[in-house]
């Protein structure tokens, strides 16, 4: 009875009005975000591309690599383009120096504010606006529709288990809709290696769980509506509530709540810390000052060699200072960082209230575009800080940049020109993405949010149904 | 007989429940919104001016006026209580000094990303998404709903005109999905003087604006959820007809048009514009140091032949020359990295503006687009934004570094620190000055560029003309199409 009652349903979808124009709109929809996705990141990588040649090539003008002024980029990734997250207004360009606080600059929508003022069509958008609001115009007259035809009343003149008849309804009306969806899916993804857009196995999976999770998040907005068609007798107001329903939990809860439970747990503005360091810099150089004036070279010393003392003396003061400052740096931001994901993991629970939210952080999380991408880039910078520091005192002899350095230029016409430098020499800079496993361990509650908002609501409507009246 | 109809139409909207829960949630809506928007203004101006404070606070603490920096915020503005616009991501502070460019960096959203993540609500989010659709659906039905209840033909029995019925079915849903709107409104704008937000006489202007552009926005949706009625016999076909003119319009369309425009019109990223920046001034300095050096060996040549006397007594006379050569010279390096940047930043612009106009008149087709520009513009919180703070940056950096170099000259100290070292008395460190503050009571202050209700309306009159447009023709096209309706 179950198969008869599924087929019948998903018979009843596939040929009605309201398919056809959904499948066709969520159809051009779906393909456009792949292709626009696609067209972005290849835009994207090809201005990464030139950015960083335009780095090498100022390398290689240089002859000195103390001069050289090095910056890494955040690359693009395809998933990025796809499910574009906190991306845009993560800063993409860092200006690398060996010692000392990084900072992330240059977001997509300071740069580009266009692309900021109606956002990006990804996937997430099209799954967590779009299609939920079809899963209710499919739905909200699932139940009550029946009665006002006078369907429902005859279909239980037969034996039909009131379970098998709602669970009929819910899989039929899945596995139609799914399965209308997954084909421009495919399509698109099809379309990724066509533009030349390649992605690795391992996005390939990411991807594939990010459909994953829309299509249950689909699943819970079917169920979801087809429960209140079942606690209410008229589709008009079926409609209403569920629009109502919608609103709130696509449009106003994930923001309000992030809104108002971020500002309950207040975290120090960053204008603040960086004030407090530099406070700290400037106590501490005050505090040199007098070491620096009383500076006494040895008797009789040759002015070429005093500046050479003086140049040991002042690098060793400000290395020492550079120790202090990076210290106390580092205790203030972790205190910060430590508060700042105790506001996150705060605003983020309770805006898993709702179930846009649970999607919107699983896809995130799964395309690596969540609140993890800015700590990712910035971890991965500092690493390479490392890296480069050690080759930049390697090259130079000096730890550079953020101590005190002098240099002594000599104009002799006679010598020879000196070479410039090979830009290939510089250590090159890595991005660490989270692997799957992590993305997906970090992605577990969410997914599993998504399944039990499932269950939750099917319960519901199967609750519902059985207390119906069908008259 | 107009006015019964409008009566019936009003009457019957007001006992619905749809009208109920229309008026509860945007009503719940419209309230949560400003009081939020009240917060992070708040939020905002506290930051904004201990920011100005500590900016303070650095410049007392330099040694000298020649290594002064400034920085200079962004100021909030009241109207981002109603539209945010692009205020949270757009850069909010830069730096001032005469070695660097003034670029607005660290945006609110990059700053605190975890707000990023589900974006700002506002009053104009709160009209743009959720008005239009409850619009829809007081009007999906308004026709061919009538016809399918029997009661179209019914009404039509006694004489009544097409036109007269048509006029009442707007007015009178017009009355009552706008009008009870204004309570929340009336007590929104009540919340914000209550927690004495510093709304100027301007800025009432742009909130009437705001509310006016608001009510012709909703207006049109009315006119087409009545023409899509009047073209379509049942209320289902009409009601998924009108959802996916919402979601194309509201949803996609805007998208769509500033996407293709993006893909259109390349421009170059910020960091392919800085490395060539930073490559000009290398080689810059790097020409500037030849030339010195060949400069100081002509210097030499002039001396050669002189015995010690003659050459110390020749350099004590052209010393001051010298001097006032070698600095006009760094100060023609100083000016030729600036005028390149802002050439390189010139070209971008222009070619902004260009992708702008195309995408802004692509993404026009959805008459959304031109209500979300015209409220961003009203509010000041628009594309032009950081053009205009940049601009206003520039100017106001042109008079900061101006007055530095007067206090530095005034000091007759010299920047950064001074080393001497000298065969009788050794090294000597000069670091300019003691241990006191630099006085910042005359410094220049920086003044947000001013955005006047007056300028900004003229900049929003082609999107209002638009949605007037727009209206036209969707009630011509209502009247028309119900001039033909079949009521049977």
């Amino acid at each position: 009875m179950f198969k008869l009652i599924f087929l019948k349903e998903l018979k009843e979808i596939i040929q009605s009005s309201r398919f056809t124009i959904s499948f066709a709109v969520c159809s051009v929809l779906i393909i456009l975000a792949f292709f626009m996705g696609a067209q972005n990141y290849l835009a994207s990588q090809s201005q990464y591309e030139a950015a960083i040649q335009e780095n090498r090539n100022q390398i290689a003008a240089n002859t000195e690599w103390m001069m050289v002024q090095h910056s890494i980029m955040l690359p693009p990734q395809p998933l990025m383009a796809l499910v574009n997250g906190i991306s845009n207004d993560v800063g993409r360009n860092i200006s690398m120096s060996n010692r000392g606080e990084l900072r992330a600059d240059n977001t997509r929508f300071n740069d580009e504010p266009i692309f900021a003022i109606f956002r990006f069509m990804d996937l997430e958008f099209i799954f967590g606006i779009v299609l939920s609001l079809f899963a209710i115009i499919f739905a909200y007259d699932a139940i009550n529709g029946e009665k006002v035809s006078g369907t429902l009343k005859l279909c239980f003149a037969n034996s039909i288990p009131r379970a098998s008849f709602i669970a009929g309804k819910l899989a039929g009306s899945f596995v139609g809709l799914s399965i209308a969806l997954l084909i421009p899916i495919l399509i698109g993804a099809a379309i990724l290696p066509i533009l030349g857009v390649q992605l690795s196995s391992d996005e390939w999976l990411r991807l594939a769980l990010i459909v994953f999770s829309g299509l249950a998040y689909f699943g819970l907005f079917l169920a979801l509506a087809i429960g209140i068609s079942a606690m209410t007798n008229r589709p008009s107001n079926a409609f209403l509530i569920g629009l109502v329903v919608w609103i709130f939990a696509v449009l106003i809860v994930p923001r309000a709540s992030v809104l108002i439970s971020g500002r309950l747990d207040e975290v120090p503005n960053v204008d603040d810390i960086t004030a407090q360091k530099n406070r700290f810099r400037a106590q501490l150089f005050q505090e040199d000052r007098p070491k620096m004036s009383n500076f006494k070279p040895d008797e009789g010393t040759e002015p070429q060699e005093v500046m050479t003392q003086f140049s040991s003396f002042m690098r060793e003061l400000s290395s020492t200072r550079q120790e202090k400052i990076d210290a106390f740096t580092e205790r203030v931001n972790e205190e910060y960082i430590n508060r700042k994901n105790r506001q996150e993991e705060v605003a983020l629970a309770l805006s898993r209230i709702s179930p846009t939210s649970v999607f919107t952080l699983a896809s995130t999380e799964l395309a690596g575009t969540s609140l993890g991408l800015q700590n990712r880039f910035m971890e991965s910078a500092k690493d390479y800080q490392n890296i480069y520091g050690n080759f930049i005192t390697e090259k130079t002899g000096s730890e550079g940049h953020s101590g005190f350095r002098m240099v002594m230029v000599t104009t002799d016409d006679e010598g020879e020109e000196p070479e410039t430098l090979d830009p290939n020499e510089m250590p090159k800079f890595e991005f660490a993405k989270t692997s799957l496993k992590t993305a997906a361990s970090n992605s577990f509650l969410d997914l599993g949010l998504l399944v039990l908002f499932n269950l939750l609501f099917f319960g519901g409507a199967f609750a519902a149904f059985l207390r119906y009246d069908l008259r | 007989m107009l006015s019964l109809l409008i009566q019936k139409e009003l009457k019957n909207i007001l006992l619905s429940p749809k009208f109920t829960a229309t008026f509860l949630v945007c009503s719940i809506l419209i309230l949560i919104s400003v009081f939020i928007g009240i917060n992070e203004y708040e939020n905002a101006v506290t930051q904004f001016e201990i920011n100005q404070q500590i900016a303070q606070q650095d410049i007392a603490q330099s040694s000298n006026w020649g290594q002064v920096r400034n920085i200079v915020h962004r100021e909030p503005t009241p109207m981002q209580i109603f539209v945010s616009g692009l205020h949270f991501d757009v850069g909010r502070l830069s730096s001032i000094s005469s070695s660097n460019d003034v670029k607005l960096t660290r945006s609110p959203y990059s700053d605190e990303t975890l707000f990023a993540i589900f974006r700002f609500i506002d009053f104009a989010f709160i009209v743009q998404v959720v008005l239009s659709l409850f619009a829809i659906l007081f009007t999906y039905d308004a026709i061919n709903g009538e016809r399918e209840n029997g009661t179209l033909k019914l009404a039509f029995a006694s004489s009544v005109s097409r036109v007269n019925y048509l006029l009442a079915k707007f007015i009178g849903i017009w009355l009552g999905l706008i009008v009870p709107l204004f309570i929340p409104i009336l007590i929104g704008l009540l919340l914000v003087l209550l927690f004495k937000v510093p709304i100027s006489g301007s800025d009432w202007m742009s909130i009437l604006g705001l509310i006016f552009l608001s009510i012709l926005y909703v207006t049109l949706f009315i006119g087409i959820g009545i023409l899509v009625s009047a073209l379509t016999r049942k209320s289902s076909l009409s009601f998924l007809l009108l959802l996916v003119i919402w979601i194309g319009g509201v949803l996609i369309l805007p998208r769509m048009g500033v996407m293709a425009a993006g893909q259109l019109v390349e421009i170059e990223p910020v960091a392919q514009i800085e490395a060539k920046q930073e490559a000009f001034q290398q080689a810059r300095w790097s020409q500037y140091s030849e030339d010195l050096s060949s400069v100081w060996r002509e210097r030499e040549q002039e001396m050669e032949g002189l015995d010690e006397n003659e050459r110390r007594s020749y350099r004590d006379d052209k010393e001051w020359e010298w001097l006032e050569i070698d600095d006009a010279s760094r100060k023609q390096v100083q000016t030729d990295i600036v005028d390149n940047n802002r050439k390189l930043l010139e070209d971008v612009q222009n070619k902004k503006i260009i992708q702008q106009n195309l995408a802004f008149s692509l993404a026009r087709i959805s008459p959304v687009s031109s209500f979300r520009l015209a409220a961003m513009n009203i509010s000041g919180t628009d594309i032009g934004m950081k053009s205009r703070y940049e601009e206003s940056m520039r100017n106001y950096k042109d008079t900061f570094v101006a007055f530095a170099e007067k206090k530095q000259e005034e000091s007759g100290q010299s920047a950064g620190f001074r080393i001497e070292i000298d065969s009788n008395e050794g090294v000597k460190i000069d670091f300019g000055r003691n241990d006191q503050t630099l006085d910042t009571s005359d410094i220049p202050r920086y003044d947000a560029p001013l955005v006047l209700a007056s300028n900004t309306f003229g900049n929003s009159i082609l999107d209002f003309g638009l949605l007037g447009i727009f209206i036209i023709l969707s009630f011509g096209g209502s009247f028309i199409a119900f001039l033909r309706y079949d009521m049977r």
